[in-house]
């Protein structure tokens, strides 16, 4: 059947078809906006990111300018950061130290919860209008954590934040489970983007049928690579995860510093690597243990939150400021107590597959950018086809497209929401 | 100090300039013509190539401990050229047009190192992209018999994010 959106659904025939409008409408995109990133809870950062009293950081979230800090009594805000008196960035640094915030136009100073402490001038003003609630900076209507996740959300009414992630929440406590000390985020951000529509990075973030041929070079260099291959094959499912979210979770050949040892480690390596695996499976069990330390995940979280846990963990967010344009965020994830030994390699293995510079993302991009440039034919070729899998009986295959279905489903299901 | 002794300082360090610039020159002249087992030549075998991103002191940072854009080895750096040589790495195929523009250059010598700091725009152009990279080279060198070579080249960006960009995919 054809959904509200033009996506055909179509279960008898196996299947399911894109229209390439999706990539390219003006309109689209910007009921994008208000259906989606106005309603969904989106990722702002990591607890880590604000690890003492008194830190901020400033962020783009959706295309709003985001000031997130910590107060002296150690809790978090979310403020837009905008001056309330005539609109300026109050906060001009990237990440600090700092409990008071001066917006530089006339000098109205706010506290870390945003709450207007000097007003220059004040005798300009009547009584009461310095703690006038309008005179404050405005906090974000919501935010909330999930272990050390925050996310935020644009609008006032709708799920908490644990409905909202349904299933998508164990494998967030999967990862928190990687470390008996916790998770931080590793300095240095990978900041680019991609002259493509923002889905289409969604899509390529967790497909596994373009590894073969899309990354064939990476999969030889891993091969030249004396020793970088284990011995598990590429081989898993893909999960549907609920509300849109959805992951494939598999075994892969290549090293994870939790805790899949490759024989290029050495031996001193494969000590540390069967210390750690041992630690693991005696704090949360063999079942368990073995999932995290031998599986690869790709997640996302809809509508721009991946959580790629494969030869190294990434954080990665995008939103689009056009149809055919996003901005992405990168961030490294690993346990607070590794080893230098184990840091090292894990950020080695990071940039070997991840990001602009690895041996990977750059054919991704090319693809991303190649398919946005290619919906320029029009015509009679309008629809993408992501039927893979649907005619197989039995759980998806990881190199299926089952879980790319759930994430339009849920695309198509708020943008109908929203027209109707 | 001497006026001739001065003169002969100033000669040696010009000298050394000189012969840095000629090896800066030259890379920059392998890597626009995509002649990049010649360009790996220029290192030493034990030399690291390295990109940190944008939010970090890039001049101090290490990759051990913070998340580069690219922190070759030896090993890597010779896998990148060997995957830059196949139509399979799709980004640079058909291969991009590359420019390097290198100046400013500062050499000092630092025990049996050679240090030197010099300023970079890097142009990449292919089909509807056109990018330019900005930023300051930092390269370790060391003199092998008479011979300059490189044992660590750091592209420091000079750029608040690696955007409109999205990618490094030739050599900066």
């Amino acid at each position: 059947m054809a959904l509200t959106t033009g996506i055909i659904n179509d279960k008898e025939r196996a299947q399911f078809l894109v229209p390439r409008r999706a990539f390219t409408d003006r309109s689209i995109f910007e009921k994008e906006y208000e259906a989606i990133f106005n309603k969904c809870w989106l990722y702002l950062g990591h607890a880590s990111e604000l690890a003492e009293p008194g830190t901020f950081l400033t962020r783009t979230v959706a295309r709003r300018p985001i000031l997130f800090t910590r107060d002296k009594e150690g809790e978090y805000h979310a403020l837009l950061n905008a001056c309330p008196h005539r609109g300026a960035l109050v906060c001009r640094e990237r990440h600090g130290k700092g409990r008071a915030f001066m917006c530089m136009y006339h000098g109205w100073t706010f506290g870390s919860d945003g709450h207007l402490m000097t007003l220059p001038g004040s005798s300009g003003y009547p009584k009461g209008f310095k703690t006038d609630p309008q005179k404050q900076m405005v906090h974000v209507p919501r935010m909330e954590r999930f272990g050390d996740f925050f996310f935020i959300n644009f609008s006032k009414d709708g799920e908490d934040l644990a409905t909202y992630l349904a299933d998508a929440g164990d494998t967030l406590k999967l990862l928190g489970e990687h470390s008996p000390g916790g998770m931080q985020i590793v300095g240095g951000t990978q900041e680019y983007s991609i002259r493509g529509n923002w889905k289409l990075l969604a899509e390529n973030s967790f497909d596994g049928y373009h590894a073969a041929c899309n990354h064939s070079t990476y999969l030889e260099y891993l091969g030249n690579t004396k020793g970088a291959l284990g011995v598990d094959p590429l081989k898993g499912e893909a999960v549907d995860l609920k509300n849109g979210h959805a992951m494939v979770e598999y075994t892969a050949p290549w090293g994870r510093p939790i805790a899949n040892w490759v024989p290029i480690w050495g031996e001193e390596g494969k000590k540390e690597i069967d210390a750690v695996y041992a630690e693991l499976q005696s704090r949360v069990g063999p079942e368990r243990a073995e999932r995290i330390a031998k599986k690869s995940r790709n997640m996302v979280i809809f509508p721009n939150l991946v959580i790629n846990d494969i030869m190294a963990i990434t954080v990665r967010t995008f939103f689009p400021t056009a149809p055919d344009y996003m901005e992405i965020n990168a961030w490294a994830l690993a346990p607070k107590e590794e080893t230098e030994w184990r840091r090292k390699f894990r950020l080695y293995n990071f940039t070997e597959f991840l990001g602009p510079g690895g041996f990977a993302t750059p054919d991704d991009v090319e693809a991303i950018e190649k398919c946005q440039q290619g919906y320029a034919v029009g015509g009679d070729a309008q629809y993408n086809d992501i039927s893979k899998g649907m005619a197989r009986d039995g759980a998806p295959s990881f190199d299926d497209e089952a879980q790319m279905r759930a994430y339009w489903v849920e695309w198509d299901r708020r943008l109908s929401e929203y027209e109707a | 100090m001497s006026t001739a002794t001065m003169e002969r300082t100033l000669e040696d360090s010009l000298l050394l300039r000189l012969r840095v610039e000629e090896l800066l020159f030259t890379e920059a002249d392998l890597l626009d013509s995509w002649k990049l087992e010649s360009w790996l030549a220029l290192f030493t075998e034990d030399a690291h190539y390295y990109v940190p991103p944008s939010d970090v002191d890039g001049d101090t940072a290490t990759p051990d401990t913070s998340l580069f854009y690219i922190m070759d080895d030896p090993v890597r750096m010779r896998e990148r050229v060997v995957r830059l040589s196949k139509i399979g790495a799709h980004s640079e195929h058909p291969r991009s047009k590359v420019r390097h523009l290198v100046t400013n250059v500062r050499v000092e010598r630092d025990g049996d190192i050679i240090r030197s700091r010099s300023s970079f725009i890097v142009s990449r152009a292919k089909d509807i992209t056109h990018d330019l990279f900005v930023g300051h080279y930092l390269h370790e060198i060391v003199d092998q018999g008479g011979e300059l070579k490189i044992r660590k080249k750091t592209c420091v960006l000079d750029m608040e994010a690696l955007r409109p960009h999205a990618r490094i995919s030739i050599i900066l």
